[in-house]
């Protein structure tokens, strides 16, 4: 008689991240675990061999041989990719998220990033017609804002069939450096974090039923037109949009720049001017399909 | 419907307790002889007497017990005249009054030899060993503690070859529950009773006539003769020198309570078989798929435990990449300890 096969059964040590340490400290409550996820940040997909020679045996063995990092007790730098719990086998495509820079409005900036004038100088150095600019203190000034689509980015299926209903992200996370900057609607509106972790990061949540935030996005169905101002190809879901505004403190104090970031840099589109900037970005996550997205943003101030 | 979280029910979470055990083993040449007593910290104050396991200046030495003395203010020993006589006094109240309590009346007890508080012997002249929180830990596994103490004189501890050995023989089932500080066992040299152990406190409370009536015509510090002449004579810093020099070992086990909550992580056959993971698609489609008829695979590296709000609370990793597709359901079983 062989030994029962015990392997389904995994006992594996946990360790409390900074958040978990800072909730249980506060000691409100706040400290309860209620779901799980399971995340597979080391592994490269790219590994994977479906047409090994060797047969299938060996089409993973790449990717089972991965060595595997403790845990990080960082809470933002753990489970950014995660698994995805979808009932049906027979998915070939999987959505993602991609940033839409289709029109000028939400182009990135030529430095690759969205710049953010954080003081009033800053904003009225800005030039016309230059793209990836928001307006930090008076978001009104500028019609550019950041959006994000979803859906299916394949040519293999037409995007004027709708995305199955059990693939639309209806939930997007947003988390910004709260020291930095907030986030808002296109049309200013102000939305608060759901909750502000030990690191100082905000974290923002939006369903579809925040219209100011998330839409469907419309396909003109005429032929030929499927793409214009689209950057998924394939059956789309919902878009996300916002802009983002600077905090008090980066407007009114030179502190954060002269603790996080650099001088004396120019800015392509700004007159000439040299600038204190800091580098950071924005991740936005679907709740539903977990894909994630860095957005690069680059707040910049000068003095008066 | 795609998900990337999974509520717990109440049949997922279990909590547990589990009782860790190390056995530590302290040997006489650390407390006298190996450092040249560079181990040893003195205070002005004259209270007491550290114990480190190494010259304690270095930051890599750590404490690992005191050593102090004193004597009841009814003890046929005291007397104003005596060296730190206020002083060991004190020393033996607080103890005292900490490990014994107080009775009906508010006076502090004596420590009672056979923890028969109404009545019988009272230990009245006693040293302690107030061991460090480093090795005691939440307590010291009863019927584990032994230590032998040497009985010659104070330069050559051993001639006389007559070891007291001093254990709490019995008390992991037989053990008194009627002090404040927690359960206490006795100590006894065979048959007699000579100390307390006190398991929650970490502290051993030794009567000093263990070591009188084996010294017999020795000198037991450096000055007075016997252990009630070093009590009446000399200050506790001497009576501590002279205890470490005769001590050959001490040895227990500690005990460390480890609470547990287990989360059952239940991945289904139909969960967690597609990943979110950048390199999983390439123009949209899943690179571990060639048709639609081929399973999805992913793979496991890490489970994260969220809180309602989403907020990553504690993580937990595997040590190699686990595969998981339509053919496979498991049970991760994630321990956090507190």
């Amino acid at each position: 008689m062989a030994f029962l096969d015990n392997s389904g059964d995994i006992i594996l040590d946990a360790v409390l991240t900074d958040t978990g340490r800072f909730r249980l400290a506060k000691g409100d409550g706040t400290f309860k675990i209620a779901k799980f996820a399971l995340g597979d940040d080391e592994i490269n997909y790219g590994l994977f061999e479906g047409s090994h020679p060797s047969g299938s045996a060996f089409y993973d063995l790449q990717i089972l041989r991965s060595p595997v990092l403790e845990a990080f007790t960082n809470n933002g730098s753990s489970m950014k990719s995660k698994l995805i719990t979808i009932t049906r086998n027979n998915l070939l495509f999987l959505p993602t998220i991609e940033l839409n820079e289709s029109l000028g409005e939400n182009k990135k900036h030529t430095s690759d990033t969205f710049v953010v004038a954080a003081n009033t100088t800053a904003e009225n150095d800005i030039e016309n017609n230059v793209d990836g600019f928001l307006a930090g203190v008076t978001p009104s000034l500028r019609s550019s804002f950041i959006r994000i689509d979803q859906g299916l980015d394949t040519d293999q299926i037409s995007p004027t069939i709708d995305l199955d209903s059990d693939l639309v992200e209806t939930q997007y996370n947003v988390q910004i450096d709260n020291r930095l900057g907030k986030i808002i609607g296109i049309n200013e509106e102000v939305i608060e974090p759901s909750f502000i972790d030990d690191d100082q990061i905000a974290t923002y949540f939006f369903t579809d039923s925040d219209n100011g935030f998330v839409n469907n996005i419309t396909t003109d169905g005429t032929t030929g037109q499927e793409q214009v101002g689209q950057v998924i190809t394939g059956p789309r879901g919902t878009k996300l949009h916002f802009k983002i505004r600077s905090t008090a403190e980066l407007q009114t104090s030179d502190y954060l720049f002269n603790t996080l970031g650099t001088s004396g840099n120019a800015i392509a589109g700004t007159g000439g001017n040299s600038y204190k900037m800091i580098d950071t970005f924005v991740r936005v996550q679907g709740i539903k399909t977990g894909a994630s997205m860095d957005i690069p943003v680059r707040f910049i101030k000068r003095s008066a | 419907m795609a998900e990337i979280f999974k509520p717990f029910t109440s049949d997922d979470i279990a909590s547990t307790r589990t009782l860790l055990h190390e056995s530590i083993p302290l040997t006489g040449t650390i407390v006298s002889g190996t450092y040249a007593d560079s181990n040893i910290k003195n205070y002005s104050h004259g209270m007491f007497q550290s114990v480190y396991d190494f010259p304690f200046l270095s930051s890599s030495s750590n404490h690992i017990f005191d050593i102090t003395c004193g004597y009841s203010s009814t003890s046929v020993l005291s007397s104003s005249s005596n060296l730190q006589n206020d002083k060991k006094i004190a020393i033996y109240n607080q103890m005292a009054q900490v490990l014994a309590g107080h009775d009906v009346s508010g006076n502090i007890r004596q420590f009672d030899a056979d923890g028969n508080l109404s009545d019988g012997e009272k230990h009245k002249n006693v040293f302690f060993l107030n061991f460090s929180r480093l090795l005691s830990k939440d307590e010291i596994k009863k019927g584990t503690f032994s230590m032998t103490v040497m009985t010659g004189a104070y330069d050559s501890p051993e001639d006389n070859g007559n070891m007291a050995v001093i254990a709490d023989t019995g008390a992991d089932t037989s053990f008194k529950v009627n002090s404040p500080a927690g359960e206490y066992g006795i100590l006894k040299r065979g048959e007699t009773n000579v100390g307390l152990l006190y398991y929650q406190a970490g502290v051993a409370v030794l009567t000093a006539s263990i070591m009188e009536s084996a010294v017999v015509g020795s000198k037991f510090a450096v000055l007075g003769d016997g252990v009630s002449g070093s009590l009446t004579g000399s200050t506790i810093q001497t009576c501590a020198n002279g205890f470490r020099h005769h001590l050959k070992n001490i040895s227990f086990n500690n005990t460390t309570e480890l609470n547990s909550t287990i989360y059952f992580c239940r991945v289904n056959h139909n969960e967690y078989n597609y990943s979110a993971n950048p390199t999983y698609v390439n123009n949209g489609k899943i690179v571990v798929k060639n048709n639609t008829f081929d399973n999805p695979v992913s793979y496991i590296t890490t489970v994260g435990l969220y809180s309602a709000d989403n907020e990553l609370l504690a993580v937990a990793k595997l040590s190699e990449p686990l595969k998981k597709d339509p053919t496979n359901e498991m049970i991760l079983r994630v321990r956090l300890d507190y």
